[in-house]
């Protein structure tokens, strides 16, 4: 009662108001005409929206008043079956009424059609696709209302014409009704230009993957989401023009049925609509808010700005800019002299929205700026920016499938070495980090290396910088750059820095691998020569053997591998899918890395494919690396048949151009003695080609709830933490294992890289808790390499090759016996009985948990016996001799044959 | 008997007009339609790109073989222009399809239409006829 009261008193049924909002929609229609260009419908808006605001509010204008008219058609309609017990129109009447339904929401749909953005193009498909699928007269229908494919002329005239002539028509006829009353009039205009100037109508930057629909459509979006056969929806609509008919001229049971119908219909409606507006994004995959990306991904509709009639350019300024991406981009008006970029990178070409976000169609500072990521590329961030579907998007979604960006082996191995997992084979990423003891270690000490630790501020890569997603590898600072950006950082108001754009190219040196490869294995340094000491930073010597990395590690010379000698640099061996993953995840770096020695030094006809035939990726690289390369054999890996594009073979010799610098070398072959019979032939080319490799023993790991540490994933100080007391540092030949895999098994290097004791008691707070010790062994690819490789003995006759530890080795005859002995230089640990750096006791060998991988073990004791059977030969025997050169070939046939001076050893010991 | 002739003549007139605008309206749009459906393109061709996405198709090579697909989704006509592991992915409902044009899920359940398409003897155009 209390209703129909406040009805009588209103006496509207908002009918007035909505013809008050027709009215203005005509008005602003017309005049928004004017600067409109259906042939370029986005570039025409766009170009309005950022140049003439004036144009922009008249859009806006047109956008708001028809956007109230259809929800005050609506209403109007609801008050009617609302106060009304019946409505009793005559049919005809009814009919057109009910169909003027379906023609408001065709005039709203082609206006939103007419923005010619993505989500535009995208609704116009779904249009022309629906309409085509009703029966018969499906494709006349569609081709009748849509028009020529990408053109927009049919449309722009169903919108002013046909459509607004059909609405003018029936308001006419059903309300009696020309012009509103001045109130309505007034009111209106007024709500409408507050409106107009504070909120901008909706365009799509183009970039963002989401696509939607109108706010009144992602209802319906949302439903044919759910049919496979949308056609229904077309029934569905029929139903509801029905519904609407029957309310409009039936009595009774009828009316009222349909009525109710309606009103449920439309309550469950508006769920759909807010599913579609607040919880649907990218794919229309269902998004929660807090997600991340959700405001990019789901929000980005409602991304809207006022109208500033006083832009912060003239129209002049912003007429000299280039058209982007089939738009006017505001941004390009300050920023309109930058320097430093790659040609495909070029602003000209891609302009600055694609990288950086904030709003391209701004008109001043604060609005352009509002969102903008000023760092782009980061691993957060990198598919809205490097990664969209115009540029790398095959790329970023590979990314996290890298070693580089999910340290899967890292977290894996120290879950094992913790005895929190049973394998260190678990695939894992950063992400899955939790609050174990291994997963705080983690946190504290070793997880700033992967590409997901974001940059947070400007300039260049340093031998400090650690992640930066796409940045890490791919930002360099020419000089020029870097010079401004030192300039603006000691004065704040320089900003000649932002006409010196840093480059974000296929520049990739060294350095850029160098902050994190420094660590862990210590493969970028002990590349360049460098091996770290426990040496503090202010007694370093002032000599050239000497280096200070980060201010506090200091190194000592100790050999420079043979490639780095030759200025070859990491990306001359290592390429894209091996750095930035292939888009299989793996456990450990040596099964990622693809590149091998022998892909470039081998012996016979190496395996090859045509420059015509790489892979997109690769042809792409090549071209802008090396120009032309048509008719180039390239090298492929053995591996995983991958092309090595700075390679080539021709007249039988295999060449190598370095990426950067362009130096060509001509590459070796394998020496005869690497080759020569069987004997080494399960002897990886790093085993004996290694200089020389860190190692690091009797390392402790304890938990202190009062030391003030580091959360590397959070990037805050936090109390409590884990501490590494670190052993001793050295550098020598590295030990050797066997990697044994279902198709070989292989000698390889191997460091004592976790002989380490672990108190995990302060952490875990339980007593029971007792110390854990390890004694695990590490493969390692050194990067090392010398052209000459180990001496036979510093296998044969070595006991740190064999993994007893360092010490005296000795061969002796004794009553006509030959006996081995071995006298370790450390003590034997308390924890297992064997010296501190020794993998296995003499002679013995262990099984378990000996490695950091599953698929490493030290050499079984008959193994220990083939070797050490050689080194008794070596003893007496120069390396370079006959006999031994013909041991190589035919050991067996050597040992038939020997002097009875030649005394073997005796493996049965006392 | 005369007024039974004058409904006669308006329902013929009013008939005969409905043919005529179906007759118009048919030369307007169908027949057009019709010659405008009928498509030949040339586009420039790289064997070794997985995917390329082109306005109205995709091209895959794959396993050595070269195949063209609408790039029109089969649920609603959206235009498929992303790849995400291995599967095109509509954005405006979500399908997915292999890299054979098989829907792999839904909404869509149709597999993509697919072009008779030929190499140029130098492999670097593609001519497709859809």
């Amino acid at each position: 009662m209390k209703t129909d009261n406040w009805h009588l008193k209103l006496k509207t049924t908002y009918g007035a108001l909505a013809l008050a909002l027709f009215s203005f929609v005509i008005i602003s229609g017309i005049l928004l005409a004017i600067p409109f260009n259906v042939e370029k419908p986005y570039n025409s808006i766009s170009t309005m929206v950022v140049m003439n605001p004036w144009a922009s509010y008249i859009r806006n204008f047109h956008y708001w008043s028809s956007q109230f008219f259809l929800i005050f058609s609506l209403l109007h309609l609801y008050d009617h079956y609302h106060k009304k017990s019946q409505i009793g129109l005559k049919k005809g009447m009814a009919f057109r009424l009910s169909l003027g339904v379906l023609i408001i929401f065709l005039a709203m749909l082609t206006g939103f059609l007419l923005k010619g953005d993505a989500d535009s193009i995208q609704a116009r498909q779904i249009l022309f696709t629906l309409s085509e699928r009703i029966p018969l007269f499906g494709n006349l229908i569609a081709f009748s209302l849509l028009g020529k494919e990408g053109s927009y002329q049919l449309i722009y005239v169903h919108h002013i014409a046909t459509f607004t002539v059909f609405i003018a028509i029936i308001i006419i006829e059903h309300s009696k009704k020309f012009w509103p009353k001045a109130g309505d009039f007034v009111m209106v205009f007024l709500g409408l230009a507050v409106l107009s100037y504070l909120f901008t109508a909706p365009l799509h930057d183009n970039l963002n993957p989401s696509v939607k629909g109108p706010w009144y459509f992602v209802g319906f979006q949302e439903i044919l989401h759910w049919l496979s056969h949308p056609e229904w929806s077309l029934m569905l609509i029929l139903f509801l023009l029905l519904l609407v008919y029957i309310t409009n001229t039936e009595k009774g049971k009828a009316m009222f049925f349909s009525k109710r119908t309606l009103l449920v219909l439309t309550g469950v409606y508006l769920i759909l609509t807010l599913i579609g507006l607040f919880f649907r994004g990218e794919n229309w995959q269902w998004e929660n808010p807090g997600q991340s990306n959700y405001n990019y991904n789901v929000l980005s509709n409602f991304k809207t700005e006022r109208v500033d009639f006083f832009p912060d350019f003239t129209q002049k300024q912003l007429l000299e800019t280039p058209t982007v991406l089939g738009r006017k981009e505001s941004c390009l008006v300050c920023h309109n002299n930058a320097h430093g970029f790659v040609q495909s990178h070029n602003p000209e070409t891609i302009g600055c929205f694609s990288c950086h976000g904030g709003n391209p169609f701004a008109t001043d500072k604060e609005q352009a700026h509002h969102n903008m990521r000023l760092i782009p590329g980061n691993m957060d961030n990198a598919a809205q920016s490097c990664g969209t579907a115009q540029c790398h998007p095959n790329i970023t979604q590979r990314v996290p499938t890298s070693l580089m960006d999910n340290l899967s082996g890292m977290i894996s191995v120290d879950r094992y070495v913790f005895g929190e997992q049973d394998s260190p084979n678990t695939i894992t990423e950063v992400s899955q980090l939790g609050h174990s003891a291994a997963d705080e270690h983690l946190k504290n000490l070793c997880i700033r290396c992967h590409l997901g630790n974001p940059k947070t501020e400007t300039g260049p890569v340093t031998e400090a910088s650690r992640g930066g997603g796409c940045l890490a590898c791919h930002l360099t600072y020419q000089p020029n750059a870097l010079h401004a950006w030192e300039k603006h950082k000691k004065i704040s108001s320089d900003t000649a820095y932002l006409q010196q754009h840093a480059e974000i190219s296929l520049n990739v040196t060294s350095n850029h691998c160098f902050g994190c490869h420094s660590r862990s294995a210590r493969i970028s340094t002990s590349y360049e020569g460098w091996t770290e000491t426990l040496m503090d930073a202010k007694k370093m010597p002032d000599s050239s053997n000497y280096r200070l990395i980060e201010g506090s590690r200091v190194f000592k010379y100790a050999g420079q591998d043979v490639h780095h000698k030759l200025r070859m640099e990491c990306i001359d061996c290592h390429n894209s899918y091996e750095l930035m993953g292939d888009g299989t995840r793996y456990a450990h770096e040596e099964d990622q890395e693809n590149v091998q020695c022998i892909d470039c030094h081998f012996s016979g006809k190496p395996d090859l494919t045509a420059a015509k035939n790489l892979d997109d990726e690769s042809a792409k690289i090549a071209a802008l690396r090396f120009g032309n390369v048509e008719g180039r054999e390239m090298l492929t890996t053995h591996k995983k048949n991958h092309p090595l594009i700075n390679t080539w073979y021709k007249d039988d010799t295999a060449f190598l151009i370095t990426k950067n610098t362009k130096k060509v070398f001509a590459m070796k072959a394998p020496a005869a003695v690497c080759t020569r019979g069987e004997a080494h032939k399960d002897v990886s080319c790093s085993a004996c080609h290694s200089g020389w490799a860190p190692t690091c023993i009797g390392c402790h790991n304890s938990y202190d709830p009062n030391e003030e540490g580091y959360n590397m994933l959070t990037n805050k100080m936090q109390k409590g933490s884990w501490v590494e007391y670190t052993g001793t540092y050295q550098a020598q030949l590295p030990s050797l294992g066997m990697r044994i895999t279902k198709d070989k098994k292989e000698v390889i290097p191997v460091i004592p890289g976790m002989i380490l004791s672990i108190d995990k008691s302060n952490f875990t707070k339980r007593k029971h808790d007792s110390l854990l010790f390890r004694r695990l062994f590490a493969p390692i690819a050194p990067h090392t390499t010398t052209a000459e490789g180990r001496s036979c003995k510093s296998c044969h006759n070595n006991p740190d090759a064999l993994g007893y530890g360092s010490g005296t080795l000795t061969y002796m005859i004794k009553g006509g016996k030959g006996i081995w002995k071995f006298d370790p230089y450390y003590a034997n640990s308390q924890h297992d009985n064997l010296p501190e750096d020794a993998w296995i006791g003499f002679l013995q060998t262990r099984t378990g948990m000996v490695s950091t991988r599953t698929n490493v073990k030290p050499f079984t004791v008959k193994e220990q016996q083939k070797i050490l059977l050689v080194g008794a030969c070596l003893t007496c025997h120069n390396a370079n001799s006959k006999v031994m050169k013909e041991s190589l070939i035919d050991f067996q046939k050597v040992l038939k044959i020997r002097s009875p001076k030649c005394i073997l050893p005796d493996w049965h010991r006392e | 008997m005369e007024k039974h002739s004058r409904r006669k003549f308006l329902q013929l007139g009013a008939a005969g007009i409905g043919l005529g605008m179906a007759f118009l309206w048919d030369k307007l749009t169908l027949r057009n339609n019709h010659i405008l459906s009928q498509k030949q393109h040339t586009f420039p061709f790289n064997k070794n790109k997985e995917v390329t996405f082109l306005h109205d198709y995709i091209i895959v090579n794959k396993d050595g073989k070269t195949e063209v697909f609408s790039s029109h989704c089969t649920h609603l006509g959206c235009v498929i222009n992303k790849e995400e592991n291995g599967r095109l992915v509509c954005p405006c409902h979500g399908s997915r399809y292999n890299l054979e044009g098989v829907p792999v899920k839904g909404p869509a359940y149709k597999p993509l239409e697919k072009f008779t398409a030929t190499i140029s003897k130098d492999g670097d155009h593609i001519n497709i006829k859809s």
